[in-house]
């Protein structure tokens, strides 16, 4: 047991390195095409932090929804696009002033948060013993149908809205 | 076992650097990845909540956080179209017609 915690804790370590890595990216690659390689790299980390912390329904969802829909979308735009005006140098004008004294800011008050807070909350029922016993998709699956019925069913209003939304917007003109 | 703050810690930064990244660039492609970085740093925190306190909320609320990432794309792509379309500069700065 001890070895296998070891190799998790290497495996979180490279995961997270590698995820902080393409993140950069994202924000500084000059080419879109770039940004959003860096950003399927990002989210394919994230998705084996989710198997790291118990959430196998979370992974599915993010590589199929994030990474295969998504990313998909973003890439086939950029080829649709083609923006080559993006790639003139950006002019480090008044909102780089903003962005790095945000960042200073926001990371300061992380800090702050995070060094001085325990975490709150009493622990629930669902240990990942328990959830591995009833099997983790129908676990979440019941959660989602009857705690979350309401939220769930607002999502699927809002995805339908969506869809007529993209749809109107991709056959209409603007002049 | 990962202390649970490692995870809430790469969270916080990885928000950070999508929020410096939309305050900073300036082609609406490229904000809107930096805003799909912002929302994965979220969901990486509710699922580190969700699973050291044995609850599902974090996974069901990460779970709505995809669904309306999704949505949100599919629209704010399809408005970048149109404007590409009506020959419009890929830059939000000068994207100001509603300013007036």
């Amino acid at each position: 047991m001890g070895g296998l915690g070891a190799a998790m804790v290497i495996l979180f370590a490279f995961v997270a390195a590698s995820m902080l890595v393409s993140a950069v990216g994202v924000v500084a690659f000059r080419r879109p095409i770039y940004n959003a390689l860096a950003l399927v790299a990002n989210m394919l980390g994230l998705a084996v932090l989710f198997l790291l912390l118990n959430a196998q329904f979370l992974f599915v969802a993010q590589i199929i929804v994030y990474t295969g829909a998504v990313m998909v979308l973003f890439v086939f735009i950029i080829a649709l696009l083609n923006p080559r005006a993006d790639i003139r140098l950006q002019r480090p004008g008044a909102e780089w002033g903003f962005g790095i004294v945000f960042g200073v800011v926001f990371a300061a008050l992380l800090l702050i948060i995070l060094s001085t807070r325990a975490l709150p909350g009493k622990p629930g029922p669902y240990t990942p013993e328990a959830i591995d016993a009833a099997g983790n998709v129908q676990t979440i699956g019941r959660a989602l149908y009857t705690t979350f019925l309401f939220p769930v069913e607002v999502a699927s209003v809002l995805l339908l809205v969506a869809a007529v939304g993209a749809v109107y917007l991709a056959r209409r003109r603007i002049h | 076992m990962i202390p649970a703050y490692a995870y809430l810690w790469l969270s916080g930064i990885l928000f950070t650097i999508g929020a410096v990244g939309v305050l900073i660039r300036r082609n609406p492609l490229v904000m809107f990845m930096c805003i799909e970085l912002m929302l994965n740093a979220v969901n990486l925190s509710f699922a580190a909540f969700s699973r050291y306190l044995n609850s599902l909320d974090g996974v069901a609320f990460a779970f709505l956080v995809i669904t309306v990432a999704a949505a949100e794309v599919v629209v704010g792509i399809a408005i970048i179209v149109q404007v590409y379309r009506a020959g419009r500069a890929m830059d939000v700065d000068e994207l100001d017609l509603m300013k007036e």
